[in-house]
């Protein structure tokens, strides 16, 4: 059993790799830098919102190029030529026999293939994520290839009664099937680690040994692997990689000098009103203030693709289940995974729609923001694709067909915004991606269960 | 030592549980034949591949050509569960064809059979190397450095697993994130330690100064003896790394590995200028300790044999060390393991009986009960709503937190039974919230113990944390409450509501006008919830005195609570003192649980079906012992798949031995 169960891993994690077909590399030419070329980099982000949304506000009424924004998008008036709303996407994989109401519907919301039901033994999210994809594919010349951003430590325990842990509602980011990505969840610390060195009065860190001391590790996790039988050696070899990592960001002096000459005046205001603004929040707000907290991390992501620190990231607005307390917004008394199980009751559904609201408005800021901020001939949002989705349609009824899905942004030209659209019934969620992976110069045959791209988003 | 054990499985064969027939006569029965016809005639209308009702295909056992048995075998945990239920009665449900005590018998004892014939007491299982969690990394600092770093708030989170702890190996990470924090954690550490006088000699206790006579001598032997003699300094460096690296690797530092931490040391001391370089260098080395996968992931090393092995005695020493102290073992434990006797059951029951003593041992207790019981995040997420409850203040959760804590260790190390988790007279207070339970006589911010005059508060059911951590965020959740008692005490979680339940009962009768009645009536009224719910609700009910932030109350406003109510298996109550005396009866059912927990927790692997026979030695020896904690904790960390391990490519070392 065991000996099955571990080349079955192995041969999966090699399936997660064979997914992505060659590309045609339309990457930086040696020598150059991505800042002096006529054609801006395109960053995708996945804004997540969990328990999802209240469905007769959301959809608006007309389809095409002419519609009405529902109150819950009503946040999106700014922004309303630059978004798609896409309906009747669904993802097939989040159906199968033992899934749940969540977890098998938010892990493999990137990844568009079932989880491995299981309290740890054998966590699996059905394939690598698209946003791993594109950073494996298109992260080399940035200085994170992404970034994967939380407002929720991941859930502690299992859920006894329905077999998974509850990591599985905590992570839509999976490095390889069997690996998710670590969230930050602080936006100090998420600044810091991009930034602080780029403040005017920041002092250079004295790094002088840290390759020496990479390599005395290294020497020893090499010594280890040698001592370790199949399933051990394949959990350190997260170690290695992580380590490898590591020297490559301190190795790559011209990636950082490249990342530093693009800090302008311009960038660095930026950086310190946001630096100012995080240590205000931490010394009076923390934990305080849900909406401050959330749009200082959609900055800091904002930023990061601004200065091309890097040009991928997620977003967890709450793990799935969360029942984070909405009591603060006007209208609503109670927290956000109970009042999605409304029971079809109006005053129930309102409060559930309100809370939908606030998450689009957080989106709504952030394409915003991204709008406000010159990017080449244009501006950040012009060369972005921004999706915001949920596992769920109702989440009284857990229901994963005609999943909330909007994107924002141009594509860089490639995507037409400013459209309703209406698919076909049970239309696969990794058509989307399909049609992304188009626009970001990397086609794919197929990913996960697709059929082909959604040709009308295109140009 | 096998004559032994093949002794204790059959003795245990002979005492199993009701549950498990109790002649087993080798005979030509094909169980599967017995089987197959009554499956198909009582289950599969249900328990097929697309409806699975409670979860569960039974037909998909019976799918394919032969098999048959292994994947029985295979789902062992869910057929165990499958006859207790055949056995109660409780499947076939009512309404679906009557099952007869002569089919019923023929199912429970074909089953029984297939899974008994395939559990033998030889496989110990193994467990993945892992990771530090961040608990441990925390105590382990505290222990090998002196100082208090906050891994929690500094580390990406990591999720639990198994039994739903956070030690468990497979959901513990490193990636270029956590890696990047432990760096920054080892600089941070080496910096706070260096910048403390009395930490920094803990460490460096002989200082070797970097003075002119030194410098004078170790020129004068590189003249004399050439550049690759010993130095002075290295001589001081060694006597530093090696006792640190030992402690922090929990086994001797390798000759060779003792060339490599030497050799970066003498890379930044030669590197480095000024009068400081020699405790600049030992800050680099040590560092590197830090973040050597050595320190980091707790492992065990492979022998190149293919049946089960003993682990070395610092192996054992040191799943002893994190099991009780959740750091490394201290200077006692490191010198019998070194001894080497450590696999002697004498002397782990001596050695466990220290450790429980040392008060490192209440972080023990502190990790698993407030894992166990779900609250060891009660002291950041505030479930209850602010505005409803502004009494729910920091302090006031940090103390119901410090109640559990407080009294499961009390449990542990002075009263020594764990029946008293359920029932007992007494709890830990201070003043703080001994107000909120409305108890006089508690004075002061420290925690005392505080008798319970015919108060029914007594328990882990009596505690502001679990009871405010079932509760929704404005009001009491009979449902939830329920729930957690069946998960988390007596093992018997209640299957999840199928897709298309869509609406939960509870919610729906939560009108501000319905009756505690109307709720009764309503939850159990629909065919859909009505089996669940009989389990889950009135259990909830018997709580009801409780209100969301773990007050005592009579009433809601005007309409008295009505906390009387019957258990699916006939026990009539009325309120908590009652529904405690008959959950505190329920032993087989909490040692289980019990046992399953405390297994997951310090072998840091899930229970399988194959580990049946080591889970019913521990339950025995709960029942036997009167539930003494110490002796189960003796019995566990004695047991066979706590001592030894399998590898997991066998075949690998074959291979080898052929060539």
């Amino acid at each position: 059993m065991g000996n099955w169960h571990i080349s079955r891993r192995r041969m999966l994690k090699g399936l997660g790799a064979t997914i992505a077909l060659p590309f045609l590399q339309a990457m930086v030419p040696p020598g150059m830098s991505v800042y002096n070329m006529a054609k801006k980099p395109i960053r995708f982000a996945c804004l997540f919102m969990p328990n999802g949304v209240n469905k007769f506000h959301w959809t608006p009424e007309q389809y095409g190029r002419n519609f009405e924004l529902t109150s819950t998008l009503r946040p999106l008036s700014n922004v309303k030529n630059d978004i798609l709303i896409l309906n009747n996407l669904m993802n097939k994989g989040s159906i199968f026999p033992g899934a749940d109401g969540h977890y098998a519907k938010t892990a493999n919301l990137l990844t568009g293939l079932p989880i491995y039901q299981t309290v740890g033994d054998n966590l699996h999210s059905g394939g690598i994520s698209f946003d791993q994809l594109i950073a494996k594919h298109k992260g080399q010349d940035t200085l994170l290839d992404s970034v994967q951003y939380g407002m929720e430590r991941i859930n502690a325990g299992i859920d006894g009664a329905v077999g998974f842990t509850r990591l599985y509602g905590s992570t839509i980011s999976w490095k390889t099937p069997t690996q998710p990505c670590s969230r930050e969840i602080e936006p100090r610390m998420a600044f810091d680690r991009l930034f602080r060195s780029s403040l005017p009065d920041s002092k250079p860190k004295n790094d002088k040994w840290k390759k020496s001391v990479l390599d005395i590790v290294k020497e020893d996790a090499d010594a280890l692997q040698r001592k370790l039988g199949r399933a051990d050696q394949d959990k350190l070899e997260e170690y290695l990689e992580s380590i490898r990592s590591i020297e490559k960001r301190i190795d790559n002096e011209e990636k950082i000098k490249s990342f530093e000459k693009q800090i302008t005046p311009e960038i660095q205001k930026e950086l310190v009103g946001l630096n100012l603004r995080i240590d205000e929040f931490n010394e009076t707000f923390i934990g305080v203030d849900i909406t401050e907290k959330t749009r200082q991390m959609l900055d800091i992501m904002a930023l990061a693709f601004w200065t091309d620190a890097t040009r991928v990231g997620t977003f967890m607005f709450g793990n799935s289940v969360s029942n984070r307390n909405f009591s603060f917004l006007p209208g609503v008394q109670g927290s956000h995974h109970q009042l999605s199980h409304h029971q079809n009751l109006e005053d129930q559904m309102e409060q559930y729609r309100i809370i939908n609201e606030w998450h689009v408005n957080q989106y709504a800021y952030f394409l915003e923001k991204l709008k406000s901020l010159p990017d080449g001939d244009s501006n950040l949002l012009d060369n972005s694709m921004v999706m915001f989705c949920s596992g769920l349609r109702d989440g009284n009824a857990h229901s994963p067909y005609n999943l909330p899905i909007l994107v924002g942004g141009k594509g860089g030209g490639g995507l037409r915004p400013g459209q309703n659209l209406d698919f076909e019934k049970n239309t696969p969620l990794a058509n989307l991606y399909l049609s992304m992976a188009r626009v970001l110069d990397m086609p794919l045959e197929c990913f996960a269960d697709s059929t082909g791209e959604l040709c009308e988003i295109h140009v | 030592m096998k004559t032994q054990i093949y002794l204790t499985a059959f003795i245990i064969f002979a005492t199993l549980s009701n549950t498990i027939a109790l002649v087993l006569e080798e005979s030509d029965v094909d169980h599967i034949e017995v089987l197959m016809p009554l499956a198909e005639k009582h289950c599969f209308s249900c328990h097929h591949d697309t409806k699975r009702s409670g979860g569960l295909s039974v037909k998909s056992y019976f799918m394919g050509i032969n098999d048959f048995e292994k994947r029985i075998v295979r789902g062992g945990k869910v057929w165990q569960h499958i006859i207790q239920t055949v056995q109660s009665g409780e499947m076939p449900p009512a309404g679906e064809p009557h099952m007869t005590q002569k089919e019923r018998e023929a199912f429970i004892y074909s089953v029984n059979s297939i899974l008994l014939r395939s559990l033998s007491a030889n496989d110990p299982g193994r467990v993945v190397i892992r990771r530090l969690s961040h608990t441990e990394y925390e105590y382990t600092i505290l222990n090998l450095v002196g100082v208090s770093f906050d891994a929690k708030s500094r580390f990406p989170s990591d999720g639990s697993g198994g039994a739903g702890f956070d030690n468990f190996p497979n959901t513990l990470f490193v990636t270029p994130l956590k890696m990047e924090r432990y760096y920054d954690a080892a600089e941070e550490i080496m910096d706070l330690a260096y910048a403390n006088p009395e930490i920094w000699q803990g460490i460096v206790s002989k200082p070797y100064k970097d003075s002119l006579w030194n410098r004078f001598t170790n020129w004068l032997s590189n003249i004399f003896l050439g550049k690759n003699h010993t130095g002075k300094h290295e001589i001081a460096a060694e006597e530093v790394i090696v006792p640190f690296a030992s402690n922090a690797f929990r086994r001797f530092l390798k000759p060779e590995e003792k060339q490599t931490y030497l050799t970066l040391f003498k890379e930044v001391y030669d590197g480095t200028k000024g009068n400081d370089r020699f405790n600049v260098a030992i800050k680099e080395t040590l560092k590197a300790v830090l973040i050597s996968p050595n320190f980091l992931y707790r492992y065990e090393e492979e022998q190149p044999v293919d049946h089960a092995y003993a682990l070395s005695n610092f192996e054992l020493a040191s799943r002893l060390s994190f099991f009780l102290w959740s750091t490394f073992p201290d200077k006692e434990l490191f010198e019998v393991a070194y001894r080497g006797n450590l696999q002697d059951p004498v002397v782990i029951r001596n050695q466990v009986k220290r450790m429980l003593k040392d008060e490192k041992s209440k972080r023990f207790s502190e990790s698993f009960s407030t894992q166990w019981f779900g609250v060891n995040r009660f002291r950041e997420d505030v479930t209850a709503d602010p505005e409803r409850y502004p009494e729910m203040t920091a302090s006031l959760r940090e103390a119901m937190y410090n109640e559990l804590v407080e009294y499961f260790h009390h449990v542990l190390t002075d009263r020594k039974n764990f029946l008293d988790l359920i029932d007992s007279d007494y709890t830990f207070l201070n003043e703080e919230l001994a107000n909120h339970y409305e108890i006089e006589g508690v004075e002061g911010a420290g925690f005392q113990k505080v008798a319970l005059h015919n108060n029914p508060r007594g328990g882990i059911l009596g505690m502001g944390s679990v009871l405010t951590a079932t509760s929704l965020p404005i009001r009491t959740s009979p449902v939830l409450r329920g729930k957690w008692v069946l998960e988390e005490i007596l093992g018997t979680p209640a299957p999840p509501p199928p897709p298309d339940a869509g609406e939960l009962p509870e919610e729906a009768a939560a009108d501000k006008n319905a009756s505690i009645r109307d709720l009764l009536t309503f939850h159990r009224s629909k065919p859909a919830c009505i089996n669940c719910h009989q389990k889950m609700d009135p259990i909830g009910f018997g709580l009801e005195n409780f209100d969301a932030v773990g007050r005592w109350r009579d009433s809601y406003g005007l309409d008295p609570i009505v906390a009387w109510d019957t258990l699916p298996s006939g026990e009539v109550f009325n309120g908590p003192s009652e529904l405690k005396k008959i959950l505190a009866g329920k032993k087989d059912l909490f040692a289980r649980t019990l046992s399953e927990k405390a297994f997951t927790y310090a072998i840091g692997r899930n229970v399988e079906f194959k580990d049946e026979l080591y889970i019913q030695g521990l339950i025995k020896n709960l029942i036997e012992n009167d539930f003494n904690t110490e002796e189960f904790i003796i019995a566990l960390a004695t047991s066979y798949p706590f001592r030894y391990k399998v590898n997991d490519g066998a075949e690998k070392f074959k291979i080898l031995a052929k060539n």
